[in-house]
């Protein structure tokens, strides 16, 4: 199971400046992330990578929900003061998530079916992980909001 | 696929209100959800229930996202009138998605190599639906926010934005201000080195004094100022003989007033500024 996650995590670091120009891509174009469209492709970019490269460090944390809160509280109050709506916020995490998963299966990084048991555990872990992450934006944005 | 997909969504169909309970267990204890707590359970259980339900029309609609809506914005309205801060209400839709895979799990739904491979498809599918209601809720609650701001901040509005003397007008405050203080010093003169009266007409400077505060908060003090010094100007010069008193209790009631009422409006203000960011 730790070698899967290792694996997809790794995946995901070493291609992170491809799979964050996918995601920019989408988000750009996306109907339900308006905000992004007109914002430098460079700054988006950089913003997924980061959060990648974050992603990894969080993963790997013996305790992964203080970890989110150290590094997304920030993210948040970043994206609150570039003026973006919540849902728009949370939704380009979402699509960071599926553009993560996406890179992993278009590698066949899950191809056997023994590994598809592993998948399922992977693919919960990551959810569990940018479950808390979703938390961790919410919250801040709902403080700064009801300021 | 697809037979797998519908095992899903006849389990949780008919154990809706089994899910909903144990969901229900979980949010009404969890410290991520404190606001739960307080709330009647069988109300809990509804909501639950009907989220299950949802999932068998999302899964069958043509277009889940917009048969998503009905539920998400009525779920949304729901908690929000209930004063559950937004990150609550979320973290209770990924715990009614966690429930409802356990539950899965726990019934051996998915169990051979093979089902597992449809496991990961059938998850993904899940994890889509549950994206769709939850950024429709977020997009709810800040509609009601929105909505609840406008509402506290009519008054506020009403008085700092309304007619020609609104904030986006102000060259006509200035214009107002300066007809209102030469009004005032006009009368002054008028009574005092015309009518030889310290009779109460001092009244009317009340006007730009509320009015600087309303439009400028502290700096409006100054209208005040220079009222009272007016005032006493005028009076040692028109007025020799008359005693200085009341004059002096007036030009210290005319800073006073504007004191207080701008120190009131700086707060309106803020609130105000802080309001159309928000909106923006």
């Amino acid at each position: 199971m730790k070698a899967f996650i290792a694996k997809l995590v790794d995946l995901t670091q070493k291609n992170s400046e491809e799979i964050a120009k996918q995601w920019a891509k989408d988000v750009k174009t996306n109907a339900k992330t308006g905000s992004y469209h007109k914002a430098p492709e460079e700054k988006i970019i950089r913003q997924a990578r980061d959060f990648y490269n974050n992603f990894q460090m969080m993963f790997f944390n013996e305790s992964p929900y203080e970890q989110a809160k150290e590094i997304f509280e920030k993210y948040a109050e970043e994206r609150y003061k570039e003026g973006m709506p919540l849902h728009e916020a949370l939704y380009a995490l979402i699509l960071m998530r599926r553009h993560m998963w996406l890179y992993a299966e278009f590698q066949s990084l899950f191809n056997v079916d023994v590994e598809h048991r592993q998948a399922v555990e992977s693919l919960s872990r990551t959810i569990l992980m940018f479950d808390y992450i979703m938390y961790v934006v919410t919250r801040k944005f709902w403080k700064m909001m009801k300021l | 696929m697809q037979a797998y997909a519908a095992k899903l969504i006849d389990l949780i169909e008919t154990k809706a209100a089994n899910i909903a309970g144990q969901w229900a267990d979980d949010v009404m204890k969890h410290n991520r959800t404190p606001s739960y707590h307080s709330l009647p359970r069988n109300m809990v259980i509804e909501q639950g229930t009907e989220f299950y339900k949802l999932f068998r029309r999302m899964s069958l609609a043509e277009n889940p996202y917009e048969e998503a809506k009905t539920f998400s914005w009525k779920y949304a309205e729901k908690f929000y009138r209930e004063n559950i801060p937004l990150q609550e209400t979320i973290y209770a839709l990924m715990l009614l998605r966690r429930h409802l895979w356990l539950y899965a799990e726990f019934q051996g739904t998915f169990f051979t190599a093979l089902e597992k491979q449809q496991a990961v498809e059938s998850l993904n599918r899940t994890i889509l639906m549950f994206d769709y209601v939850s950024y429709q809720v977020i997009e709810k609650y800040e509609e009601l926010i929105r909505r609840d701001v406008d509402k506290n901040l009519l008054a506020v509005e009403t008085l700092t934005k309304k007619g020609c003397v609104g904030a986006e007008h102000k060259t006509c405050r200035f214009v107002l201000m300066t007809i209102l203080v030469m009004g005032a010093l006009v009368l002054t003169y008028y009574c005092h080195a015309i009518l030889q009266t310290g009779v109460v007409f001092t009244h009317l400077f009340y006007i730009p004094v509320v009015l600087a505060s309303v439009f400028w908060g502290r700096k409006g003090i100054w209208i005040a100022v220079i009222l009272g010094l007016a005032l006493l100007f005028s009076h040692g010069a028109f007025l020799k003989g008359i005693p200085f008193t009341e004059d002096i209790i007036r030009a210290v009631m005319f800073v006073a007033v504007g004191g207080v009422m701008g120190w009131l409006m700086e707060d309106v203000i803020k609130v105000r500024e802080l309001f159309h960011g928000f909106k923006s």
